[in-house]
């Protein structure tokens, strides 16, 4: 096993989580640890990252301040031609899709994206990932190459502790020519005020067990701690304590979010139609009876006036 | 401006009941009981091409592998706008990998002479998010993945916003010819009448089999494939709900955990 | 939909409307929304006027609840008017994401629930006292086929109303049996959401399936699916009974025996299809009559001049803007008022929009909804 290539990913300001669980992963796979970090002016990062490799590639180029696919794909496939690695690690995420196929076809790599696990064979990688909707799992049999380049999904892996400390060494980008057919402009933010349910990452759903309009600043501090957004069952928007557009169901919305909280919510069909595609799905409720259980991956039986509070708190505690 | 819209028919399983049940050759699955639509996120891309096309002009054209079942989400497409359809259909493209569907609908884009190519970002079925991308890098066009927002700046330039995680949009400018892989939620997809359906049925769809791709048997299928999906296996997973026990300071403390395990706080 | 002249005029006999304002008059979502169906009947005779009159969003409210029509001095079917417009814009794609979603789903599972077709059946698993539930295959022979609702197949709520009209069947020896996966939609909620094409085909798809059993007659547990196959569509050979009007012949020929007590009072409400559209006004009340120990009420608006839930119309894909009490919280307001402790209901919708206000309400100790067959089950 030779290099394993792992691709730093940032923004604004923040160095992201999956670049330690790729870093942590590729130290699981036992070759050498390759961190590519492309920036400008990260030295923070490049002191981050090494903690977590053998070596980092730290290319300082004002083009790298923001994130440009085309400034990423010809810089990383440079190097990939000239470093060789065996394995290029990259995430999954809106940044990496933005590239792995791309750099894979230009570079005629095996590659696949969406990695939950990746093993070994020999010095081949297996990687398993999701099909239909984490339905069932598939593993991948790659054509045999000399490098493959993997996307790795967000939080499949764990980041470990580090411990390592490889040299970060400072190089050159290698590609000098501009990069004119596509430009970054700047970020936007979603305007605040401005939810659209549908596009949530993290639901708080509220149903009649909420019971009470004074309730409500219950609620908004626990999703305001979670950063997430606010939806409800149809009887709470009827009785006016969110607005029509956060309603979930049949004749509201329909929300695919990573995590649906539901609280006080008893789960009719008519509900549930509506948040079926959500990840996860944790139903609290006093009605042990309540058919949200049967759709929950985790489910508390008891009044949320009383787990909600202790849940702020601990998320407090948590977030220090 | 021409338009060409990548459109893929994918058995509907997003539905928690809709079991995915492995076949006998563990490479495919139960397709019985299934029921099919376009992916969800090629239904946003059909959109945003047809709107594209009532604002600045042009024709839409829908470009499709399958078999002729498929027809029916082309003519879907067909009928709320599209012009013309192309259906890459033959035997020897089964197990066709990212690659070597890429190259496929190259081959039936390549001479279209179109100045926008839209995919969907990903399908539901096999969640590669890669086919749109690879696609761009045959054709040798810019493109950009996770577009959610297209604004036309002139003839030659769009304004695309990628949704990255969080809701957090990347604002690029690009040049065209380009390629985007478009992002559910960022139109809302009219419906497709019956009555239109039925219409739309009047429009041909050209059919195109291996020969007709001017590619090789070995650049198509398996053979033109470099990751193949070998092996179906069902995870592990409760049916039931796991109850946590306990007094609300429990309760709450380990959901807390489950929470923050899984990357979710 | 394209526009000829005189469109509206001569499909629904526009000018035969003399504007008395019986309609207005009678329709019960008017004290929640602006719709003011006179107004439509007026202005639709304006054909450049369609597509605007096409946007109003109080198209959407209306519950095709027949009142207008049952109302009209002229025998005209005012609510029509509105399924016009609404189809115009269905035609153009132009509809709530909900309404389309749902009208997806019929065409690409047979149900507007969203779930598989290969779920229709899964409610037939572990019937109380029914060991085998029999499945017709086309060209069968059997007294009575029976069409489970779209909602009873798929919404647990719904479920037992199926199972306990299999019990029923099974106790009171009828042969019988059930279309199996096969069943589909029967295309009312999509004609109530205004794609007429996509009803024609259901018509089309469901007699050529419906009409290859051998079968004496054909009954629903729905009343809207009783409406559609019996009025609406054009080639079934069989006749069409709701359940409770087979119940109620039982009972009559002592097939059906309710030994149960169920000591407790009942008003029941009538489900707009089967009573305002269809006339179908004793039989329910007799079934609840014949079981033992329950004492009848009656609503003051009852019979035709029955109160909608609003569950009709379409009106389960797309929400009224309107912040006002629903009209089933009006409803078991009233029952409370008189006492009851049993809403009887004879449709799924009903049961679902009453059993929701109750619980709005906070009466779910006090009170409850059910439907007969429910009931039924209850006094076997």
């Amino acid at each position: 096993m030779g290099d394993i290539f792992v691709l730093a990913e940032h923004r604004e300001g923040e160095l992201r989580e999956v670049t330690l669980e790729m870093l942590t992963l590729a130290g699981q796979l036992g070759g050498n640890v390759v961190c590519v970090l492309l920036g400008s002016g990260v030295d923070d990062y490049a002191s981050k990252v090494a903690g977590y490799s053998d070596k980092v590639i730290y290319i300082d180029d004002p083009i790298f301040a923001n994130f440009n696919a085309m400034a990423y794909q010809a810089a990383l496939s440079e190097l990939i031609k000239s470093e060789k690695p065996s394995v290029t690690l990259i995430g999954n995420t809106g940044q990496g899709v933005d590239i792995i196929g791309s750099l894979a076809v230009e570079l005629e790599v095996p590659f696949t994206t969406d990695a939950v696990a990746v093993t070994l064979e020999g010095d081949k990688p297996v990687v398993t990932r999701q099909y239909y909707g984490g339905k069932i799992n598939g593993n991948i049999n790659f054509k045999d190459a000399d490098t493959y380049i993997i996307g790795v999904r967000e939080a499949a892996i764990p980041a470990g502790e580090g411990g390592k400390s490889g040299e970060v060494a400072k190089t050159a980008n290698p590609v000098t020519a501009e990069i004119t057919a596509r430009k970054f402009l700047e970020y936007v933010e979603a305007a605040v005020g401005d939810v659209d349910i549908t596009q949530s990452t993290l639901l708080v759903s509220i149903g009649r067990g909420i019971r009470e309009d004074k309730n409500m600043p219950m609620v908004e501090e626990l999703a305001q701690l979670m950063g997430a957004d606010i939806s409800g069952s149809r009887a709470v928007v009827d009785a006016g304590w969110l607005p029509t557009d956060r309603q979930v169901g049949i004749s509201g919305k329909t929300v695919k979010p990573k995590l649906y909280l539901a609280l006080g919510i008893s789960g009719a069909f008519q509900h549930v139609t509506g948040m079926k595609g959500s990840d996860l799905v944790v139903a609290i409720n006093k009605d042990p009876d309540a058919p949200i259980f049967q759709y929950a991956d985790y489910g508390i039986v008891d009044d949320l006036l009383k787990v909600v509070p202790a849940l702020i708190d601990k998320l407090k505690e948590m977030k220090g | 401006m021409n338009i060409v819209v990548c459109v893929k028919q994918v058995p509907d399983t997003s539905d928690p009941d809709t079991e995915v049940h492995i076949d006998g050759t563990g490479r495919g699955v139960d397709q019985s009981k299934f029921s099919f639509v376009i992916n969800d996120a090629d239904n946003y891309a059909v959109e945003e091409a047809i709107l594209l096309k009532e604002k600045h002009g042009g024709e839409v054209t829908v470009v499709n592998i399958g078999g002729e079942a498929a027809n029916q989400v082309i003519r879907m497409a067909l009928a709320k706008g599209g012009d013309g359809a192309v259906r890459l259909d033959d035997e020897s493209f089964v197990y066709s990998d990212v690659v070597a569907t890429a190259r496929l609908l190259k081959s039936a884009i390549k001479d279209l002479g179109c100045d926008l190519v839209l995919t969907g970002c990903m399908a539901s079925d096999d969640g590669y998010g890669a086919v749109g991308i690879a696609l761009a890098q045959m054709l040798e066009v810019p493109h950009a993945a996770y577009v959610k927002t297209v604004e036309v700046v002139d003839d030659k330039k769009l304004k695309v916003g990628r949704e990255l995680e969080g809701g957090l949009l990347e604002m690029n400018e690009i040049e065209m010819p380009c390629l985007l892989a478009i992002q559910t939620g960022g139109n809302e997809p009219r419906y497709a009448s019956f009555k239109g359906i039925r219409e739309a049925s009047k429009k041909e769809i050209k059919v195109m089999d291996l020969a007709a791709t001017g590619l090789s048997a070995d650049e198509v299928g398996e053979s033109g494939s470099v990751a193949v999906m070998t092996q179906y296996s069902v995870p592990e997973v409760g049916d039931l709900a796991e109850m946590i026990e306990g007094d609300p300071a429990e309760t709450s403390a380990k959901l807390a955990n489950i929470l923050k395990e899984k990357g979710l706080v | 939909m394209s526009i000829e002249h005189g469109t509206f005029v001569q499909k629904y006999d526009l000018l035969g409307c003399i504007q008395c304002g019986r309609c207005t008059g009678g329709c019960p979502v008017t004290v929640r929304t602006d719709l003011n169906v006179r107004r439509f009947m007026y202005d639709t005779v304006e054909d450049d006027r369609l597509e605007e009159l096409s946007e109003k969003p109080e198209i959407w409210d209306c519950t095709t609840c027949n009142t207008c029509a049952i109302r009209c001095p002229k025998g005209l079917e005012p609510f029509e008017v509105l399924l016009g417009l609404r189809s115009m814009r269905a035609e153009e794609g132009n509809i709530e994401p909900t309404a389309r979603d749902a009208l997806e789903s019929m065409f690409n599972n047979g149900n507007p629930w969203g779930k598989p077709a290969a779920k229709r059946c899964d409610w037939m698993q572990d019937i109380d006292g029914v060991e085998n539930v029999r499945i017709l295959e086309p060209g069968e022979k059997a007294d009575v086929l029976v069409h489970v609702c779209c909602t009873a197949a798929y919404d647990p709520r719904i479920m037992p109303l199926a199972k306990n009209l299999a019990r029923v069947l099974d106790a009171a020896g009828v042969d019988y049996g059930f279309i199996g996966e096969e069943e589909k939609h029967c295309g009312s909620e999509a004609r109530r959401l205004g794609e007429e094409g996509l009803f024609e085909y259901f018509d089309e798809e469901n007699t050529e399936l419906l009409n290859q059993y051998e079968v004496n007659r054909l009954v629903t547990l729905s009343p809207h699916c009783f409406n559609s196959f019996k009025s609406e569509y054009t080639n079934l050979s069989m006749p069409v009974l709701h359940y409770t009007q087979l119940v109620a012949e039982l009972i009559e020929d002592k097939k059906l025996e309710l030994k149960n007590e169920i000591a407790s009072s009942v008003v029941f409400h009538d489900p707009c299809y089967l009573g305002k559209k269809n006339l179908v006004f004793d039989e329910p009340r007799y079934i609840l009559s014949q079981i033992p120990g329950m004492e009848t009420a009656e609503f003051f608006r009852s019979k035709e001049r029955s109160l909608c839930c609003e569950g009709g119309g379409g009106k389960m894909w797309v929400e009224s803007e309107s912040k006002e009490q629903r009209l089933a919280e009006t409803r078991i307001a009233d029952a409370q008022e008189l006492g009851a402790k049993i809403v009887a209901v004879a449709c799924p919708f009903c049961l679902l929009t009453l059993e929701d206000a109750l619980k709005v309400r906070g009466l779910e100790e006090e009170m409850r909804v059910a439907d007969i067959l429910e009931l039924l089950g209850e006094s076997l």
